[in-house]
């Protein structure tokens, strides 16, 4: 556990010092502002149902920014150590796979999540300046953060994985991208194979974060998605420490 | 301290290290030698426990490399070669977070760092980024990484790989004084320096142990030729006469002369020094004499007949 410790404040300490983390939190908090602030405008031309919260997460310009950041977030976790041989240097020290496997991915947790704070200060802003509300009920407000959460935790998983296959960050950072399209992707499989049975279609909600993202934006929280993804992220995490190992499996 | 037995190691269709056994005992410090990708640098991966073995084991301190991976890691150093650093971090912030990890805390972490620091003349440039370092001083800062809690054991390999040659030094006096210490192993091309400080050399080609001895042993067995060369101020013909009248010699060869010095090679009869009696017999010509001296075979040779195709 200490050791976890120390790699987990050296992988922050390395995050917070590198110009990429400011980069992205700067880059990504402007276009959520444009966004933000594009919708507003929207919204007070046309009339909609819908609040504030539940129209920004269902934006597709959202999502699109959002699964650039994981490709970004993630590339350098492992990959660089491959290159730079510092891989070598870690693991012969008395640390286990799974401490430094750990500690990257929690290290990069935390960075996710001071990347989305800003998105919620948009909205608290929002409603001290107008006086109106962001979301109908609170709930649709923790829904959000929640939702945001799981699916990144998931994310970052994938890309932990994707990371720890090769030496090229680029090469890690386009299967991160494609693992993480391709996975929001599976829930649209509604509008593109209606013909579907009907058994299957219902399994696809299971796993579809459109799904769950609508749901969770209305307040209503359910514990089969927090299940879904905290579990697949965990999978995520042991594949990625089984690759780590593989190098020390007797042939 | 080390003992491997029947150690494989096989990458995709080519053997690296191909059934090899030793033993290093506590205090020596062994030189291991070979010829590019002789599988030195994979044996170190192995003993480190970054690699597994195809076959065969491998303990340090009784530990087993593969089964309790981390006691061995607890009790080694390694400094791997081309000494990969984190770049963004500064000397003496990564030697401190190399101490804790390592399982030093507080105090004694920061106490270890200094030590190390002091050990490898790291202290002036304790806050510069480690990517701005010179060659000579990343390989320092991977030195006090290596020692840095004070393992038993240091696997260092090509420590000076790439240095000058004042650095070289400076490098092989730190190892000889770490040897007083600790048990090392390093590999190395530069043979000199294993002729300084290794207490025994384990010659490797093409993943096999071709040799395992002291450095003087490894030499002594190469029987060198013993052959002498002389300058004396004489007249060569007369020179040669003299010479081979000795009972011990079997030719004498005027190599070449310059202004009045002859410079003569001498082949004794049997592997005799015979210099002795050369000084004496100048002595008793009244040669003035201004070189004498006995050809060694160098730990290069031995190398090089060893390994050599
Ligand atoms: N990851 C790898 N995959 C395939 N072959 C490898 C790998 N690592 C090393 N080898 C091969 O194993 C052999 C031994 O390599 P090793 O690095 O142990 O040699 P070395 O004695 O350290 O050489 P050098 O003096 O050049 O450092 C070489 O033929 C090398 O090409
Ligand atoms: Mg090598």
């Amino acid at each position: 556990m200490r050791q976890f410790f120390i790699l987990l404040r050296k992988e922050l300490r390395s995050f917070f010092l590198s110009p990429l983390a400011y980069v992205i939190i700067a880059l990504f908090t402007f276009l959520n502002g444009w966004l933000f602030s594009s919708i507003v405008t929207a919204m007070r031309l046309r009339v909609n149902q819908h609040s504030l919260v539940y129209n920004l997460f269902d934006s597709g310009w959202f999502w699109m920014g959002y699964f650039f950041l994981f490709p970004l977030l993630t590339m350098r976790l492992f990959a660089e150590e491959k290159k730079m041989g510092t891989l070598e240097t870690l693991f012969t020290a008395p640390v286990r796979s799974a401490q430094v496997v750990m500690a990257k991915y929690f290290a990069t947790a935390i960075l996710y999540i001071v990347i989305m704070l800003p998105i919620f200060a948009f909205f608290f802003l929002f409603q001290d300046i107008t006086g109106e509300l962001a979301a109908f009920q609170s709930g649709s407000f923790y829904g959000a953060a929640a939702i945001l959460m799981l699916v990144g935790l998931f994310n970052i998983a994938i890309g932990c994985f994707a990371s720890s296959l090769t030496s090229n960050q680029l090469i890690a950072a386009m299967i991160t991208f494609v693992g993480v399209v391709l996975h929001y992707f599976l829930g649209f499989i509604h509008f593109f194979g209606a013909k579907l049975p009907t058994e299957l279609l219902d399994k696809v909600t299971y796993f579809s974060t459109v799904e769950h993202r609508r749901l969770f934006t209305e307040g209503l929280v359910d514990t089969r998605p927090i299940v879904y993804y905290l579990s697949s992220a965990i999978v995520m995490l042991f594949l990625t420490h089984q690759i780590l190992e593989r190098r020390r499996w007797k042939a | 301290m080390i003992s491997v037995r029947n150690l494989t190691k096989r990458y995709a269709g080519h053997t690296a290290v191909d059934d090899i056994s030793f033993e290093v005992d506590r205090g020596e410090i062994v030189g291991f030698l070979g010829p590019n990708g002789a599988g030195k640098s994979t044996t170190m991966r192995i003993l480190t426990c970054f690699l597994s073995a195809t076959r065969g084991t491998a303990s340090v301190g009784g530990f087993d490399v593969f089964k309790d991976s981390i006691e061995v890691r607890k009790r080694i150093g390694y400094m791997p070669e081309n000494v990969p650093l984190y770049d963004d971090m500064r000397v003496k912030e990564y030697l401190h977070f190399r101490a804790q990890l390592k399982g030093l805390r507080g105090r004694s972490a920061r106490h270890a760092t200094g030590e190390a620091m002091d050990t490898c003349s790291l202290q002036e440039v304790r806050r510069k980024m480690i990517g701005t370092l010179s060659k000579g001083y990343r390989q320092r800062v991977g030195l006090a990484d290596a020692l840095v809690n004070k393992p038993d054991l240091l696997i260092l390999d090509e420590p000076t790989n790439g240095l000058d040659p004042n650095q070289i030094r400076q490098v092989r006096e730190l190892i000889k004084r770490l040897g007083e210490r600790h048990t090392i192993l390093i590999s190395t091309h530069i043979l000199s320096e294993v002729e300084m400080t290794a207490t025994r050399v384990i010659i490797i080609d093409k993943g096999q142990i071709k040799a395992s001895d002291t450095p003087q042993n490894l030499i002594r067995r190469l029987h060198s030729s013993g052959t002498v060369h002389l300058e004396v101020k004489a007249a060569p013909g007369q020179v040669i006469e003299k010479i081979e009248s000795l009972a011990d010699v079997k030719t004498a060869i005027h190599i070449s002369s310059a202004q009045d010095w002859a410079s003569i090679d001498i082949h004794p009869c049997s592997n005799v020094d015979i210099r002795e009696q050369l000084f004496a017999l100048s002595r008793e010509q009244n040669w003035p004499l201004r070189e004498l001296y006995r050809d060694t075979a160098s730990l290069e040779d031995a190398f090089v007949n060893i390994t050599g195709s």
